[in-house]
C-alpha cells in the first residue's frame, strides 16, 4: 500500500473520475439498450410510469456524474501540475501549443455539450412531458397538447443519443492523453 | 494503436460498471411502483439483456487488457511515473494480477448469474401439481431469486472495487 498521502490522493482522484465516467456512459448505454427495450415488454401505461421512474433517477445520476468529471477532472490536473485556480488555468503540456492541452480543450467543449443537453432535457423538455390536461379541456387542446408531448419525447430521444456518442467521442479523447493527446 | 486498444479497455469497463450501477439505483427503484407480474417482465428482459451485455464487455476487458499487458515494454514503463515494473516484486505487477483475478472472479459471478441463478427463476408449474409441490416450487423460485439479489450486490461491489484497483496503476499500483 502506498504510504504518501499524495499517492493516495492521485488514487482517490483517479477513481472518481473513473467511476463517474462510467456511471455517465455506462448509465446511457443501458438506458438506451436495456432498459427502454425492457420498457416496451410492458402495457403502454406502466412503461410510461417506469420511463418517467428512471429518467428521474436516471437524471440525478448524469448530473452528479457530470459535476463529478468536472471537478475530480481539474484536480487530477491540478495534482500532476498541468492546471491552476488561476489564469490561464492550464500549463505544458495542458496548454493549447501542444496536442495534450488540444485535446483536453475538446474534451472540455464537449463536456459543455453534454452539460447544455442535459439541462435542455432536465428543465425545458421533460417538463412539457408531464403536462396534465384538465376535465374542461377541449378536443382541439388535448390534440394540440399530445403534438407537443410527442414533439417533446422525440427531442428528449434525440439529445439522449447526441449525448451517448458525445460521451463516446470524449472517452476516446481521454484515452489517447495518455499518449499525448488526439488533435 | 495503443490509444484505440485504452479506449475499448476503458469503454467495456465504463459500460459494464456504469451499466450495474445504472440497473441497481434506477431500476430497482423503479421496480418499486409496478405491479407484481409487470416487475417480472421487466427484470426477466432487462436482466437478460444486461447479463450478454455484460458478458460480452467483460470479454473485451480481459482481450484489450491481455493485448495491452503484451504491449507494455520496459522503457514505456520506465518512462511512466515511479518507473514502474511488471513484476511481483513491484506494486504495479501485484496490482496488474489483482485487478486480473478480480476481473476472472467477475466473469465468474456474471456467467454463473447468466446461466445458473436466471434460468433457475424461471416457474416450472403444471397443472398436475399438487397444492405441496405448488408451494415448494414458490419457495425454490423464492431462493433463486435471493441467491441472485446477492450475486447482483457481490457484482456490483466488486467491479467497483476493480475501478479502483484500475485507477490506482496510474500511481504505480496499490499492494
Amino acid at each position: 500500500m502506498p504510504d504518501d498521502p499524495d499517492i493516495w490522493l492521485h488514487i482517490i482522484y483517479g477513481f472518481l473520475h473513473d467511476i463517474s465516467i462510467a456511471v455517465y456512459l455506462g448509465g446511457a448505454v443501458a438506458m438506451e439498450f436495456v432498459l427502454g427495450p425492457a420498457q416496451a415488454a410492458i402495457p403502454p401505461a406502466q412503461a410510461q410510469v417506469m420511463g418517467q421512474k428512471t429518467a428521474d433517477r436516471f437524471l440525478w445520476l448524469v448530473w452528479g456524474s457530470l459535476s463529478l468529471i468536472l471537478v475530480t477532472g481539474f484536480l487530477r490536473l491540478e495534482h500532476m501540475g498541468m492546471a491552476m485556480w488561476h489564469w490561464p488555468f492550464f500549463q505544458t503540456p495542458g496548454g493549447l501549443s501542444e496536442s495534450y492541452g488540444r485535446t483536453l480543450l475538446g474534451m472540455i467543449l464537449l463536456w459543455c455539450v453534454l452539460a447544455i443537453n442535459g439541462a435542455l432535457i432536465t428543465w425545458y423538455f421533460r417538463p412539457r412531458l408531464q403536462g396534465k390536461l384538465g376535465t374542461q379541456t377541449s378536443a382541439a387542446h388535448v390534440t394540440a397538447a399530445q403534438t407537443a408531448k410527442m414533439a417533446a419525447a422525440t427531442w428528449v430521444q434525440r439529445l439522449t443519443r447526441i449525448d451517448l456518442v458525445v460521451a463516446v467521442v470524449i472517452a476516446l479523447m481521454g484515452a489517447s492523453l495518455k499518449w499525448g493527446g488526439l488533435i | 494503436m495503443d490509444t484505440l486498444l485504452g479506449w475499448l479497455h476503458a469503454m467495456a469497463w465504463a459500460v459494464y460498471v456504469g451499466g450495474a450501477l445504472t440497473m441497481e439505483w434506477v431500476l430497482r427503484y423503479a421496480q418499486r411502483e409496478m405491479p407484481g407480474p409487470q416487475v417480472g417482465v421487466v427484470c426477466k428482459n432487462a436482466g437478460m439483456r444486461y447479463r450478454w451485455l455484460a458478458l460480452a464487455c467483460l470479454a473485451v476487458i480481459g482481450v484489450t487488457g491481455a493485448w495491452m499487458l503484451l504491449r507494455l515494454d520496459e522503457a514505456g514503463l520506465l518512462a511512466r511515473p515511479g518507473a514502474p515494473m511488471l513484476s511481483l516484486s513491484d506494486s504495479y505487477g501485484r496490482t496488474v494480477l489483482l485487478l486480473t483475478a478480480a476481473w476472472g472472479l467477475l466473469l465468474a459471478t456474471v456467467a454463473f448469474m447468466a446461466f445458473v441463478l436466471h434460468p433457475a427463476q424461471r416457474k416450472r408449474s403444471k397443472p398436475e401439481m399438487t397444492k405441496d409441490e405448488v408451494a415448494a416450487e414458490r419457495q425454490r423460485v423464492g431462493r433463486a431469486i435471493s441467491r441472485m439479489d446477492k450475486a447482483l450486490k457481490f457484482e456490483l461491489l466488486l467491479a467497483v472495487v476493480s475501478v479502483g484497483i484500475g485507477a490506482s496503476l496510474h500511481a504505480g499500483g496499490l499492494i
